[in-house]
């Protein structure tokens, strides 16, 4: 069974503009950052791509600047840059922390920001080879019709496990996205849909070119469960920042990964403001993550589990996150 | 050896390898582990997964551990691989592969090229590591054989002879 | 029979590196693909798709059609089964009329480049019938369930009934009688090394050279003769550098004579790489095991009875099947005094991969049952751990009540040497919440001792050469796979001569060269090869003493040899340089070879009832391990924080490679036990990929602390056992038994995954509501 790349040609634009222009021209072109992901997913046969723009060679995709309002991030900046940064690691922690859980070493010194929040979604009936899903009959978010997940359903519900994003929820980072029209700028949480086919709110041919992060933030954290210690993507992640006042929550902000078709802010968290963080606090927050993560079987730990140990995980970090700045 | 119309695509690649430069007509689509494997006979340079899981195939560019069968080889343009087959220089191992061979860092010996270079990039950075620092290091290069515990002790007592080339 | 109970250790204790160390750790050393395949063609399998099914049509013409295709063959190029046990070849190199699994080859193809053959692949047309599909024990032997293979009723490959002793008295006897059915998971050897072949026909010699990834080169060998009904002496197999093998290649594979019947119809070479998916699906590993275990004890942990029931489901071919089920029971013997022992055993044929030998074959399952079981006995009367082992010990020489031999028992001392390194009496029960302690013992073979092709050929054959240059070349047929065998050889060959080790040489696994050798298997070289090994090198060394006698005009028995010097009175008299003794040797006869062998004795082949083969060995390993783990009880990880592990190997040979193997075993177990699993979607490997199938990381891997204990068995070679495999079995149980120890809760199953440790805390919750709901009620 083949694991090599099919026929296969090779843009290396050296600015946003060209790289977009370049992706316009050729539909069915992809980008291609890091490439952890994606050469993975080609060399299995679920993507694929007779064309790749490489966005290596674009130096205005890799900095990291202040402008007193804000801290701007290239989306070309590598994993590894992100999690060694003492700035992002002093004001943006759970950021630091999410980029440095991310699979293993070598991974991180090539994947990047933008590759990271665009990681395709997962799933065992999708993650295969062409021999495998072709056995199996193909599932609905390639070839097939049908999600094996939960046939009686209308959409795929291939999970998305990127780190950085539930980091970047919390701390409220707003994207910048390239187009041949322009940039526009949302809040991130608008590029997601729950959806594991298009999980992705990009037009054809928009590239995520930056985010931005307002400069005081409250104190985060980050962390997620998997079986081993590295490589592994997480089965639950849960990225927090909370701002305290006394013994009371000031504000909360919860995200998590792993568990549906989409990092996402965790809804309802307002009323906690003004509360203290006490046993009742925690078990209604328990309450909550576990009512609006969805996992399905898309992964071998069980659905219940994951949705567990995301409530547990959340639970934990409010509690440290408290501790910390009580201190 | 390519089916009659089949010709791949080729580019002029041009890379310091092992320290010297060089230039080859390379496949777009080719992998760099292909490359380093079948045109330029690097086997040193295992591939033991069908991408990106096992670390077998890491090899240093620019001084970065990465794996090197998830990497486009024409991406490496002016860029410096390094292999295993560049550390012994002038007759003596380098102190990471007297220590992996002294301490039994190595077994079957099919991870050690990649470990060895994931090691060397860590020691670069790093010449003082911790063991959880060596262990972080080295979290993406898969062993069947050791448990990693003389592999662990292999890297430190490399540390421990730091001017031992 | 020849013994040495004493060794001149002149190598020094901590041991020497691997004599192919180097050419590892310089990226020197070629592994079957790094072979110079420039010339050769790609081979490429066309794999089942569906579970079970009859192949109605199979056409492949338009593959062969091809440009560039060069040959094509189907499971119509062999009308011949392979397999290693005679009595059990029930399998095709590719399918015939029906393929019993999901990833079964059916036909396979060589050409040009890898394109071309990916693409002749997808040309061949294949029509299949489904037939109903079985994915576990318990729905193949449903009543009515289609037959895999039509001769083996209820889809059994093999039932075991052993009693030993008499069990109903045991349990009768018993103060304390206690059942527990265990679960473990199919697990995969995983080597880091994928399979590969590379294949060379030369039509005009008519001969055929097979280089491979394999263990066994003989019986590779053997069934090349076989299915490609070639004469065995135009067959040359050579074994390159083999990157871990841990069971996964001590069978002939189907890719490889698949290999064979394409380069012979491809007149020429051909290089077949399997992706890690194939290899995955190529699998031979430790089966799902589903075990009933019944111990009886007395108050003081005397075990006075046990009975055993496993199920095994062993995928879709015999394999070693038959080997591993009669392991699985004649293994509950030779660890400890049990009086009697009912075992029965079930050997499942189910529509997935055929399941073969691992690490630890047949033993480590039903090891974990009975250890894990142990304990909670143990704590039930209020002993110790430590206590009710201790209670239960053999005392050698003895034969267990399946007659096997037990000459050595270092079991005792292993346990001393763990408790008191994990500092066990002042830690246990006193730890921190979330934190346990465990232990557990474990032993394995050192080589079965019944042959499985009986040949009345020695076990093992050495063959040690001398000529001019004074090089020593020892030549044998034992591969090499990592775990050193190489290199205890030239030890073994330069102890016994009293030369340097850089003298000797190895030349391993090159049918042309090297004598047969029956493989790496059942920790069989060291014991076997090494006395065969310590058998050649003294007759050299007679030789030599001869030859230095006459040069020096005294008798032989005056010789005294240190070092490389031979001299009489010490060297008062007279002394000759080695290279002068060589010399002296090959007057009149010129180059020397010599042979040395080893042979099982009858008694150690075990007991005359059926199956009674299996387990026999001339010398047991024993091990005992402690495990101390914490346990966050919030997500249910598991972190294992350290573990001490004390094996007997009779006597380190390389006290350094002694060390590598069991740390390896310890935590080859502790893949099995915390997050290795193999799970299959509708037949379909779910865990085909490193990313799918969790072996440890260096991340979370603990460190081993290692105590080799000697007990110097009287037959060894310098008193040696094996080290490889004993002590992977006491790694599950050990783990389990810490949790229990740490939070109050017995898991059934491995492997231990986090979610099963919530399942667990989430059921003792409830359980803790409902009684305190009934206590209110009340």
């Amino acid at each position: 069974m083949s694991t090599s790349l099919g026929e296969l040609r090779l843009v290396q634009p050296s600015t946003v503009k060209e790289a977009v222009a370049a992706r316009f021209e050729h539909p069915g072109s992809r980008f291609i950052a890091g490439g952890t992901d994606l050469i993975v997913n080609m060399r299995r046969g679920i993507i694929r791509s007779d064309l790749l723009v490489d966005l290596s060679g674009i130096d205005e995709l890799t900095e990291i600047t202040t402008d007193g309002l804000d801290v701007t991030i290239g989306a070309g900046v590598t994993l590894a840059a992100l999690a060694h940064n003492s700035e992002i690691a002093g004001r943006y922690r759970a950021l630091a922390q999410a980029a440095e859980a991310i699979a293993a070493p070598g991974h991180r010194v090539i994947g990047t920001v933008g590759g990271n929040l665009c990681l395709d979604t997962r799933c065992i009936y999708y993650n295969q080879s062409e021999w495998w899903r072709s056995a199996h009959a193909y599932c609905l978010k390639n070839r097939g019709d049908v999600c094996h997940v939960a046939p009686q359903g209308k959409r795929c519900h291939a999970a998305f496990a990127g780190d950085l994003a539930p980091a970047l929820l919390v701390l409220g980072a707003e994207i910048d996205i390239a187009s041949a029209q322009g940039v526009r700028r949302i809040p991130l949480s608008e590029l997601y849909v729950e959806d594991g086919k298009a999980h992705l709110a990009l037009a054809d041919g928009e590239l995520l070119v930056a985010l931005h992060l307002p400069l005081n933030p409250p104190p985060s954290g980050y962390a997620k469960v998997r079986l081993r210690g590295a490589i592994d993507f997480p089965l639950a992640g849960v990225a927090v920042a909370l701002a305290a006042s006394g013994p009371n929550v000031n504000s909360l902000r919860i995200a998590l990964t792993g568990t549906n078709s989409r990092p996402f802010l965790v809804a309802g968290t307002e009323p906690f403001a003004g509360r203290p963080i006490d046993e009742k606090l925690l078990h209604e927050l328990d309450r909550l993550v576990q009512k609006q993560v969805q996992p399905m079987r898309t992964t071998i730990a069980s659905a219940n589990y994951r949705r567990i140990a995301a409530a547990a995980l959340t639970r934990r970090l409010v509690k440290k996150l408290f501790a910390e700045g009580a201190a | 050896m390519h089916a009659p119309g089949s010709q791949p695509k080729k580019r002029l690649l041009r890379l310091r390898l092992n320290g010297r430069w060089r230039e080859d007509a390379v496949a777009e689509r080719e992998l760099l582990v292909d490359y380093l494997r079948e045109v330029a006979h690097l086997t040193g340079v295992k591939s033991g997964c069908d991408g990106g899981e096992c670390g077998a195939c890491t090899v240093l560019i620019d001084g970065e551990a990465v794996p090197s069968c998830i990497t486009l080889a024409v991406r490496c343009e002016g860029r410096h691989i390094e292999t295993i087959e560049s550390l012994a220089t002038q007759g003596r191992l380098s102190r990471l592969q007297r220590a992996f061979h002294e301490k039994l860092g190595t077994q079957c010996g099919f991870c050690t090229p990649g470990m060895i270079m994931a090691a060397a990039a860590l020691l670069r950075h790093n010449a003082t590591p911790t063991e959880s620092e060596i262990r972080v290091a080295l979290s993406g290069n898969l062993c069947r054989c050791t448990g990693y515990v003389k592999i662990i002790e292999s890297v430190q007592a490399a540390v421990e002879k730091p001017h031992d080339c | 029979m020849i013994a040495d109970p004493m060794i001149d250790s002149r190598i020094s204790r901590p041991g020497v590196p691997l004599i192919d160390g180097v050419e590892k750790v310089t990226g020197r050393a070629r592994y079957t693909v790094d072979l110079d395949h420039a010339d050769a063609l790609v081979g490429r399998i066309l794999r089942s798709p569906v579970g079970h099914g009859e192949i109605i049509r199979l056409d492949v013409s338009k593959a062969r059609a091809l440009d560039g295709v060069v040959a094509v063959a189907t499971g119509d190029d062999c009308p011949f089964t392979y397999g290693v046990l005679p009595v059990a070849m029930n399998e095709y190199p590719m399918a015939r009329e029906r393929v019993r699994y999901c990833g079964e080859p059916i036909a396979a193809v060589a050409a040009i480049d890898a394109e071309t053959a990916d693409r002749a692949i997808s040309l061949i047309e294949l029509e299949l019938r489904r037939l109903p599909a079985y994915y576990t024990s318990q729905e193949a032997r449903a009543p009515g369930a289609t037959l895999l293979h039509d001769n083996k009723l209820g889809n059994l490959e093999r039932e075991v009934h052993h009693e030993f002793g008499n069990w109903q008295d045991g349990f009768a006897t018993a103060d304390l009688v206690r059942e527990e059915k265990f679960s473990c998971a199919e697990v995969n050897h995983a080597q880091i090394e994928p399979h590969a072949c590379l294949a060379d026909y030369d039509p005009i010699t008519a001969r055929l050279t097979v280089q491979s990834v394999s263990q066994v080169g003989y019986y590779l060998h053997l069934m090349l003769a076989r299915c490609l009904e070639m004469d065995s002496s135009r067959i040359r197999v050579v074994k390159p550098f083999v990157g871990g093998g841990f069971g996964a290649r001590v069978e002939v594979l189907n890719f490889e004579i698949i290999t064979a019947l394409l380069a012979r119809a491809a007149a020429g070479k051909v290089l077949m790489q399997l992706s890690r998916e194939e290899t995955f699906l190529t699998h031979r590993a430790r089966p799902q095991s589903d075990m009933t275990l019944r111990i009886g004890m007395r108050r003081d942990g005397k075990i006075t009875a046990c009975s055993c029931e496993v199920v095994q489901r062993g995928g879709a071919y015999a394999g070693y099947g038959i080997v591993t089920i009669l392991y699985a029971g004649a293994l509950l013997q030779g660890l400890y005094d049990i009086p009697a022992i009912k075992y029965d055993g079930y050997r499942v044929y189910t529509n997935l991969p055929p399941c073969g030998a691992m690490r630890g074959h047949g033993s480590v399952d039903t090891r974990h049952a009975f250890e894990c079981l142990l304990d909670r006995m143990a704590r039930d009367l209020g002993l110790d751990p430590f206590a009710v082992r201790r209670a239960n010990l053999l005392h050698a020489p003895t034969r267990t009540l399946n007659d096997l031999m037990v000459n050595s028992y270092g079991l005792a001392e292993c346990l001393d040497r763990v408790e008191r390194a994990s500092g066990w009496r002042d830690r246990i029960g006193k730890l921190p919440a979330g934190k346990g302690l465990g232990m557990a013992c474990s032993h394995y073979v050192s080589g079965a001792a019944k042959p499985i092709h009986w040949t009345g050929e020695p076990h093992a054959i050495v063959n040690v050469r001398l000529d001019f240059d004074g090089g020593i070349t020892a030549l044998t047929g034992a591969a090499d796979i990592g775990q050193g065998s190489s290199t205890m050889v030239a030890i073994s060959v330069a102890e016994t001569l009293g030369v340097a080790l850089d003298r000797i040489r190895v030349i391993a696994a090159d049918s042309a060269v090297t004598p047969k050798d029956n493989g790496a298997y059942s920790s069989r070289i060291t014991f076997m090869v090494g006395n065969a090994a310590i058998d050649a090198a003294r007759k050299l060394k007679a030789i030599l003493v001869d030859a230095a006698a006459r040069k020096l005009e005294a008798r032989p028995d005056d010789i005294e040899v240190v070092g490389e010097v031979f001299r009489i009175d010490s060297g008062q008299q007279a002394s000759l340089p080695f290279a002068e003794v060589v010399k002296a040797a090959l007057v009149d006869r010129g180059a020397i070879t010599v042979s040395g062998t080893f042979t099982c004795p009858p008694e150690s082949q075990g007991g005359r009832h059926k199956g009674g083969a299996v387990g026999s060995t001339m010398g047991f390993s024993y091990a005992a391990q402690v495990v101390e783990v914490s346990i966050d009880d919030a997500t249910g990880v598991v972190s294992v924080d350290k573990v001490w592990a004390a094996l007997d190997c009779g006597h380190a040979i390389n006290p350094l490679a002694v060390e590598g193997q069991i740390q390896g075993s310890v935590w080859m177990g502790m893949g099995q036990a915390m997050c290795e699993e193999t799970r299959y979607l509708d037949g379909l490997p779910g865990h085909a990929s490193f990313l799918e199938y969790r072996m440890p990381t260096a991340a979370e891997s603990p460190p081993i602390e290692v105590q080799i204990v000697e007990s110097h068995d009287p037959f060894g070679p310098f008193g040696a056992k094996e080290a490889s495999e004993g002590a992977l079995a006491g790694f599950p149980p050990a783990l389990v038994n810490a949790i229990a120890n740490a939070i109050d809760i017995d898991i059934d199953e491995l492997p231990v995954t986090p979610d099963r440790i919530m399942d667990a805390l989430i059921q003792r919750r409830r359980q803790a509501r409902l009684t305190s709901t009934l206590k209110v009620a009340s």
